[in-house]
């Protein structure tokens, strides 16, 4: 095919336990925008680093225009004509849009002609309808003049081919239909744009062909014009496939709220609303699945009930008890259990001992301090406790629980939740990055709980736990909540629709 | 994230630490190496002071020889009595110099250590002497001087007015020890204060650069605003009014003895200012006469004879023979006659002295200053008779009068001609 | 271009290492020691010798020793008590001056008047006091600003310096002596106000240094039993887990902050008490105590017992340097030997934590 501009044959990346791109075959044309669609996990970033140079395949091939090649580093494929352009910017903030542009390319000479470089900088903006002000520094300009800078950097080096990984992330709608336009003008000159997403509705509207990538293969590459939001999520999470519902002692009451929010509101680390007006209520051993792309609002989410975050707006009920704003100890006294999903970080102190963490929610009742100072020994014997009830495999309570295994990392995390008698478990991802036999554990402590009365808000990418744990799931959205439904019922591919973008009326 | 930082910074803390240490206690490492040749093997060789630093001229080709005997100068406490703090029969006598700055400070400690080799060299194997270089004033003085009488020395140098309380401090502890401390005011059986009428040699100084001056603007280099001090630059400002009446003379405080960088920066907004000379007094290095060289400008050095190292700025300047005295004070602890009291030497006795005249200074200026010399030879503190009025304009010692030695060393006013100010005055 | 050998992290430190590799570093040290002195023409068995006997073992040199390793102990465990927290208070210099002027102001006010032990007690906790407001400044514009730190503490330090000149040289202020003759120097405190020392076989302990031993105790026991060590250790290892738990990062830091302010300003309180008896500016300055603090904290991993060791060589070490020093033995060759010690010191401390790994057979372990 003479009008390839990328061919890449049988991929294989192999990581540590985790085969990332397993035969990927994946072709782009010359002069159209080609979307690389999968949820988050699916392959798209391992490929995109194979192409850029960043990793080496440990199989398959990759031709450029018909030629065979192998870039052995990142400045390799960019000399080859192949720029990316990441979802984090990597610009110089006190330099202006125009040294950032030439900064590290070899082009430049040793002495800068900083007025021909600003006019050429200033040509390129102006032709693909960019509006920056070369001159201008870039901590004075916002996230989507920072983007276009990036693409200028990619396009000053004279890349044929641009991926542009998750860009619509950082960016308004009004911003992203400039971006659109941007991608519209380059491949009417020739370039080639992968542009990587998991949101369906703009793959639709901004791709010529998209390529759906599920568990590290290719699902199919289809023609936008033939194709529908609805088939696209079908591809990306699968056919339904039978799977068996975790069978339950006593069945929830959602009658008997133990968890509510209303209208609630926050921001995220970096000021902008990451929550938008969350209403949810969990009864009493009631599991409530969080669907959603990461990223989405789900951590933000998970802080603000566990106290770790103000939110701006809104109610929160533990019980029938508002939950003071932002304060993790009183959310704690409160009976709210967090299993973070950084566990060895968020949820642990990863330099200290297994029952320095085990009693790092209780340190300060009367068990086991006295007069500020802590009862050594009950500390011990809390650990002992709980690492034989929870079957934790560790030398001794005196161990650091880095050195543990992942499995009896979340163990001693989810001994230590339980053990505070909670009325609600935030869990996030708890089974992520597990073995089998230990994401069979940990499903089996939830639902346990859960029989016992704990309302649990299961907040996870992987649709099939959600599926198989949840009595309800809702759907998050850009920090909204798009949907309320029985588990029962709930298809993957309804799910696949919601989690991208698509609004319920026309996954209806 | 902070534990991050915790790792990421230590190293960079202790670094900083380190550093700041290392400016604090000065170019010891680097500056005490360069002269490590030239004291570690020749100690007690007699050709030590012309080997080491041939730009010390000990004492100037022209000045007339000491016309008195040094012991005019030195005056008994009352009641004092011999302290036998001489060696063993066939042992000899160990002598101690502590010191606050390194030994090749380039003014106050090399020309104290000068004085030391000169001793070494009169006595040779009869004496046995030592230094400690970089003492801090502060506690360690104090664990430096147990040392030192813990390896025999029985008589014992200071030469920082800080170290005065550890001073006197070990001499009661050690009675049979003799303490000799240059620049001090206290007093103990067994403890000397020696100095001298720097004031004399401050006042030929100004002489000189008030002659060099063009604009009539000279700036000045001062340590602390103490009487020693206080004096030096009223003597100079006199001195340099006498040969230029318009002169005036703008201090800046340096607030320390031995601080090259600060002493440095000072100069130079001194020159920045406007003043087209440079003098000080009190403060230890020539850090002064570096920048009087980078602006080009001449600079009338202390302590020490610089000529050599700065000839093209170079006019003259107080230079001290602490030999003067150390000599026959340990000649007297050998003869079993040293007892404690004040001495303050003068032109008379060769303790202070003019140090080589650079080529700025004129014949014609040279000849006054050397009349002048004389005059002071024969009437130490002569430059301070009246009237003199003081820079707010208030008249300090009526006409014909002297000062006493007493006012001398008590002297707290600026006269007319300094820009400047005592600090809380 | 890789190197032959590198470092890679260990998973656990074995407890032998822990007195080995001090032992080994100082044999290094002694060995590398023995051959500049031997390529300088000295007798490196005499030199060394005469370190240990002048540093430790002489009656009156650990008389010395002590007094030199005090206002080090101070510093060192002013050090270790913020890094712990991943605080890097370098302000200790500052804050021992600040400590000295709050002792003095309280010993020159109360001194003549009050019981002894009151006076002590008051001159102790004023120093604490000072020191602590000082190093707190330095707490809150880390915790409410985020401000670095290891700026702030340092240029403190340059503040407190001007404070003390204008105290003494540059103002007729309450500390200044107005009797002074010549030399401004500070007002003396009465004898009655000077701490007490003790006789133990020989040797004079000043009630300073039986004070840094206690504060260490105490230190010691805050680290390893108290509520707050225990936060203090959460915060340094996640500031996220901190965070997850609810404890108050921000109120910690100021707190820790300004305990280890106190315990500098303590260092400068037993300057005032112990020895010299009145606000001593130069003296204070002259001797970097502060920053040599984190020299001593670092060599004793942030241990506050350790620190105290630790203040104990390296004043045995300074003063046996200036015994060693002489016309026959240059002080830049005492400096070279002393740095020699600690250099390998801190050496061998990194490799307490990381292994030496040959690269020919790390490839393997890159990978994963």
């Amino acid at each position: 095919m003479t009008n390839s501009a990328v061919r890449m044959t049988g991929v294989v990346k192999r990581f540590p336990g985790v085969i990332a791109n397993d035969g990927v075959n994946f072709e782009v044309l010359k002069g159209e925008v080609h979307a690389l669609l999968g949820e988050n996990g699916a392959g798209k970033s391992t490929l995109s680093n194979i192409l850029t140079g960043l990793y080496r395949p440990d199989e398959g091939s990759i031709d450029l225009d018909g030629t065979p090649v192998s870039f052995s580093s990142p400045k390799a494929a960019l000399d080859a004509g192949i720029g990316m352009v990441h979802q984090h910017f990597r610009l110089v903030e006190p330099f202006t849009v125009a040294e950032n542009v030439i900064l590290g390319n070899p082009q430049t000479a040793f002495v800068i002609d900083t007025d021909s470089t600003v006019e050429r900088v200033a040509d390129l903006a102006r032709r693909y309808d960019m509006a920056v002000d070369p001159n201008a520094k870039i901590w004075q300009l916002s996230v989507g003049e920072q983007q276009r800078v990036e693409i200028l950097k990619v396009l000053y080096r004279g890349a044929g081919v641009l991926i542009l990984d998750e860009p619509t992330a950082v960016l308004t709608p009004i911003e992203a239909e400039a971006l659109f336009k941007t991608l519209r003008a380059m491949t009417a000159e020739g370039r080639t744009v992968i542009f990587i997403s998991h949101k369906l509705d703009e793959v639709m509207s901004v791709s010529d062909r998209i390529t759906v990538l599920r568990g590290g293969r290719t699902v199919g590459t289809v023609a936008t014009r033939d194709t529908s939001t609805r088939e696209l999520a079908g591809m990306m999470v699968g056919r339904s496939v039978e799977f068996s519902r975790a069978t339950r002692r006593n069945p929830g009451d959602p009658g008997d709220v133990v968890l509510s929010l209303t209208d609630v509101s926050c921001e995220d680390d970096r000021g902008r609303e990451a929550l938008h007006g969350i209403d949810v209520t969990i009864g009493r051993g009631e599991i409530v699945g969080v669907a959603g792309v990461a990223g989405n609002g789900q951590r933000e989410l998970a802080e603000v009930i566990a106290g770790m975050r103000t939110f701006t707006s809104g109610r929160i009920l533990v019980g029938d008890k508002p939950l003071a704003n932002g304060r993790a100890r009183s959310a704690i006294a409160d009976g709210v259990a967090h299993v973070p999903e950084d566990r060895l970080h968020t949820g642990l102190a990863a330099g200290h001992s297994v029952e320095d963490n085990i009693a790092l929610k209780n340190y300060r009742t009367p068990l086991l301090s006295r007069f500020g100072m802590l009862k050594r020994n009950v500390i011990t014997s809390q650990a002992c406790d709980l690492v034989t009830r929870y079957d934790v495999k560790t030398p001794d309570t005196a161990t650091p629980v880095r050195l543990l295994s992942g499995g009896n990392v979340q163990k001693v995390l989810l001994a230590r939740e339980f053990s505070t008698k909670p009325k609600v478990l935030i869990a996030a991802s708890p089974t992520r990055g597990l073995d089998v036999g230990a994401i069979e554990t940990v499903r089996q402590r939830l639902v346990e709980a859960a029989d016992d009365g704990v309302g649990i808000l299961l907040i996870c990418e992987d649709l099939e736990e959600i599926m198989s744990l949840a009595d309800r799931i809702v759907v998050m959205y850009e920090g909204r909540l798009v949907a309320d439904m029985p588990a029962v019922g709930a298809t993957r591919e309804q799910l696949g629709l919601l989690m991208g973008g698509a609004t319920p009326e026309t996954s209806q | 994230m902070s534990k991050r930082l915790s790792k990421k910074w230590l190293p960079l803390a202790v670094t900083v630490a380190l550093g700041v240490g290392l400016v604090a206690c000065g170019d010891d490492d680097s500056s005490s190496s360069d002269d490590t040749t030239a004291t570690a093997d020749t100690t007690a060789t007699a050709d030590t002071t012309a080997t080491a630093d041939t730009t010390a001229a000990p004492v100037d080709s022209a000045a007339p020889a000491p016309s008195a005997d040094w012991a005019a100068n030195f005056t008994p406490w009352e009641g004092s009595k011999p302290v036998a703090c001489g060696p063993e029969e066939g042992q000899p006598l160990k002598a101690a110099w502590v010191y606050v700055g390194p030994i090749n400070d380039g003014g106050w400690t090399q020309t104290h250590d000068e004085g030391r080799q000169a001793v070494q060299t009169h006595f040779g194997d009869k004496v046995e002497t030592t230094y400690k270089e970089n003492v801090p004033e502060g506690e360690q003085v104090g664990q430096v001087i147990e040392d030192l009488i813990a390896d025999g020395n029985t008589v014992i140098f200071g030469t920082s007015f800080g170290f005065q309380d550890a001073f006197v401090a070990a001499a009661e502890k050690h009675p049979d020890v003799c303490f000799e401390f240059a620049t001090g005011f206290k007093s103990a059986p067994n403890l000397s204060q020696y100095y001298g009428a720097a004031e004399d040699t401050d006042y030929l100084a100004g002489m000189a650069a008030g002659a060099a001056t063009k604009v009539g603007k000279i700036g000045y280099l001062a340590s602390f605003g103490i009487p020693e001090v206080v004096r030096g630059i009223n003597a100079f400002t006199l001195g340099a009014r006498a040969v230029n009446p318009d002169a005036t003379v703008k201090i800046a405080w340096v607030n320390s003895w031995f601080d090259p960088p600060v002493e440095r920066k000072q100069a130079e907004a001194l020159v920045t200012a406007g003043v087209d000379v440079l003098g000080m007094k009190g403060v230890d290095s020539p850090a002064t006469g570096d920048a009087a060289k980078a602006a080009g400008i001449p600079w009338a050095g202390y302590n020490r004879d610089n000529s050599a190292n700065y000839g093209d700025v170079w006019l003259t300047g107080t230079q001290y023979h602490w030999d003067v005295y150390e000599i026959p004070r340990l000649q007297q602890v050998l003869d079993g006659t040293w007892t404690a009291g004040n001495y303050h030497g003068t032109i008379a006795d060769g303790f202070v002295d003019m140090s080589t005249y650079g080529d700025l200074v004129s014949e014609e200026t040279r000849t006054k200053i050397e009349a002048k010399k004389a005059e002071l030879a024969a009437n130490t503190g002569g430059q301070f008779t009246g009237p003199i009025i003081d820079n707010s304009g208030k008249e300090q010692l009526a006409a014909g009068k002297q000062h006493t030695y007493g006012e001398l060393m008590a002297m707290q006013y600026l006269v007319e001609g300094v820009d400047g100010e005592i600090p809380a005055g | 271009m890789r190197s032959p050998v590198r470092l890679e992290r260990r998973l656990t430190q074995p407890r032998w290492l822990n007195s080995a590799i001090p032992v080994f570093s100082l044999m290094g040290a002694l060995v590398v020691g023995a051959v500049v002195l031997l390529a300088t023409g000295k007798n490196p068995l005499d030199v060394y010798w005469r370190i240990l006997d002048r540093g430790f073992l002489s009656q009156r040199a650990v008389t010395g020793t002590l007094r030199t390793a005090t206002p080090l102990a101070f510093t060192g465990m002013c050090a270790a008590a913020a890094f712990r927290l991943g605080v890097i208070n370098i302000g200790g210099e500052g804050q021992l001056y600040i400590g000295a002027v709050g002792a003095a102001l309280v010993g020159l006010w109360i001194g003549g008047s009050a019981p002894v032990g009151i006076t002590i007690i008051v001159m102790v906790l004023a120093g604490m006091l000072f020191g602590a407001m000082y190093a707190s400044i330095v707490g809150v514009l880390r915790s409410q600003f985020n401000t670095n730190e290891i700026i702030t503490s340092l240029m403190m330090n340059y503040v407190a310096g001007i404070v003390l000149n204008y105290l003494i040289f540059n103002s007729r202020s309450y500390w200044r002596d107005p009797r002074s003759v010549g030399f401004p120097s500070g007002k003396p405190l009465e004898k009655r106000t000077f701490w007490p020392t003790y006789e133990v076989f020989s040797t004079s302990v000043s009630f300073g240094f039986l004070l840094a031993i206690a504060a260490a105790i105490v230190l010691w026991v805050v680290y390893k039993r108290s509520r707050l060590g225990f936060e203090i250790g959460i915060i340094a290892d996640s500031p996220r887990a901190a965070r997850y738990v609810g404890i108050r990062t921000k109120w910690t830091i100021v707190a820790v902050t300004a305990m280890s302010g106190a315990l500098a300003g303590l260092g400068g309180t037993s300057q005032v008490g112990d020895f010299a008896h009145y606000l001593d500016a130069k003296g204070l300055q002259l001797n970097n105590f502060g920053y040599t603090g984190i020299v001593v904290a670092a060599l004793a991993r942030l241990n506050p017992l350790g620190a105290i060791l630790v203040a104990v060589l390296m004043g045995g070490l300074t003063n046996a340097g200036y015994s060693l020093q002489g016309p026959d033995f240059p002080s830049g060759l005492v400096g070279t030997l002393q740095g020699l010690i600690l250099f390998t010191a801190v050496a061998g401390e990194i490799l307490t934590k990381y292994r030496l790994r040959s690269n020919r057979n790390a490839v393997k372990a890159v990978a994963v």
